[in-house]
């Protein structure tokens, strides 16, 4: 499974909205999910890969993709595919 | 250690309850204050009181989130942390509420289906046979949130009240299907196919006729609601005496009553009584109270803490909900 999709099913099981309805371009706020939800998300992805993500960086995230986009700037190579 | 006057009735309040009860408490804050707090009552750390050092705490205006990754070593984390080792049974709080509700979700963690915790109480006086869910620990709800509030109430309902099967009543502005907001209409739908002795909507009217037993809304109008019941009792009082005060003996009466028979402080909901509530939800028993609790709210609120540990209620909410859940439903 790619980062993206693993994000998205660390989102959808957090926020308990369908996978299906998570594209690039969704907002948090169309995911519906809240303050907690995305602090939520991102120890989750910490987590699964071993990485940090500062506030000031997670504070830029404008949307679904943007995140996608960061984790896998600092992914290493191998665990991206 | 949170509270308006933490830590001093705080302390207070747990040697009450140390002296009532077998229990053994674990104040979390700032180690060095409490060694004081406790010298200053010339109790010994570690008999039935022992202090838990944490090197930071929320503070009232800080966002709640701000627990999980700026402040990981808060009190309220602490104590959670805690109950999840097993090294507590329960956790109390009269902190930030939201601060403490978010440790237990990330730090305890939730009952399998549960999406977020909620505050469940009965009401008590007029209407001793209906419980109310959300009191607010959810301000804005998801549908599929008032299923686990409508299992959790009829969990309260039956455990604490002896009601065999508790009806449910979705709160809204109208008695009809179709009425209340989009998270309310979408609601009902989800308790009308739910197995639930659902009895419909409800409205505000029928909250103390006991047309359901318990009350699903959000945290939002629950909160609402039950400031304001538990503020009624106080102004009738005094606005019964004043009207009676032209007639001397009828007013001497309506004194008696108010103050022998039928006192104010007697009218509250059960919430007010046991000193906060329980975070029904969370994998372990987690108990909220008022900001402005004193020494006696604190024993009550950890006496109760501790009769809902013996009673089982995580126990009991997670087996009933994994029984309405076959299916997922949640």
């Amino acid at each position: 499974m790619n980062v993206e999709e693993q994000i998205k099913d660390i989102l959808a099981r957090i926020t308990r909205v369908d996978k299906s309805i998570i594209t690039r371009q969704s907002t948090f706020k169309e995911i519906k999910a809240d303050s907690l939800d995305v602090v939520q998300a991102l120890v989750a992805v910490e987590e699964t890969f071993g990485i940090e993500i500062p506030d000031e960086d997670a504070q830029k995230f404008q949307n679904f993709g943007d995140f996608v986009s960061y984790v896998e700037s600092r992914v290493p190579q191998k665990e991206k595919v | 250690m949170g509270g308006d006057y933490a830590p001093e009735e705080i302390v207070k309040g747990a040697l009450l309850a140390a002296e009532k009860d077998d229990v053994e408490i674990f104040l979390v804050g700032k180690g060095d204050l409490l060694e004081r707090k406790l010298a200053e009552y010339k109790v010994a750390n570690g008999s039935h009181i022992h202090i838990v050092g944490a090197s930071d705490f929320i503070k009232e205006n800080e966002s709640p989130v701000d627990v999980i990754r700026r402040k990981p070593d808060s009190s309220v984390a602490v104590a959670a942390k805690m109950v999840k080792a097993g090294e507590a049974d329960a956790f109390f709080s009269a902190g930030s509420s939201g601060a403490a509700a978010i440790s237990a979700i990330q730090f305890i963690g939730m009952v399998e289906g549960v999406y977020r915790p909620a505050l469940v109480g009965s009401l008590g006086s007029f209407a001793p046979n209906t419980v109310m869910v959300d009191l607010g620990a959810n301000v804005d709800c998801k549908p599929h949130q008032f299923l686990t509030f409508a299992v959790a109430g009829s969990v309260y309902a039956r455990k604490f009240l002896g009601i065999t099967d508790p009806k449910i009543g979705l709160l809204s502005t109208g008695s009809e299907e179709g009425k209340g907001n989009d998270a309310v209409r979408e609601a009902y739908s989800l308790l009308k196919n739910s197995g639930l002795n659902f009895v419909g909507n409800i409205e505000g009217g029928d909250i103390l006729n006991g047309k359901a037993n318990v009350i699903v809304c959000d945290g939002f109008v629950g909160n609402v609601i039950l400031k304001f019941y538990e503020s009624i009792a106080g102004y009738a009082q005094a606005w019964t005496e004043r009207k009676l005060r032209k007639y001397p003996p009828l007013g001497a009466l309506a004194r008696l009553m108010f103050k022998r028979l039928f006192p104010a402080t007697k009218m509250s909901s059960q919430t007010e009584k046991q000193g906060g509530g329980i975070l029904w939800g969370v994998n372990g028993v987690v108990k909220i109270g008022h900001g402005a609790s004193r020494a006696p709210q604190i024993a009550i609120a950890i006496e109760s803490a501790e009769e809902a540990v013996k009673a089982g209620v995580v126990e009991s909410f997670r087996s009933e909900l994994a029984r309405f859940n076959q299916g997922g439903k949640l």
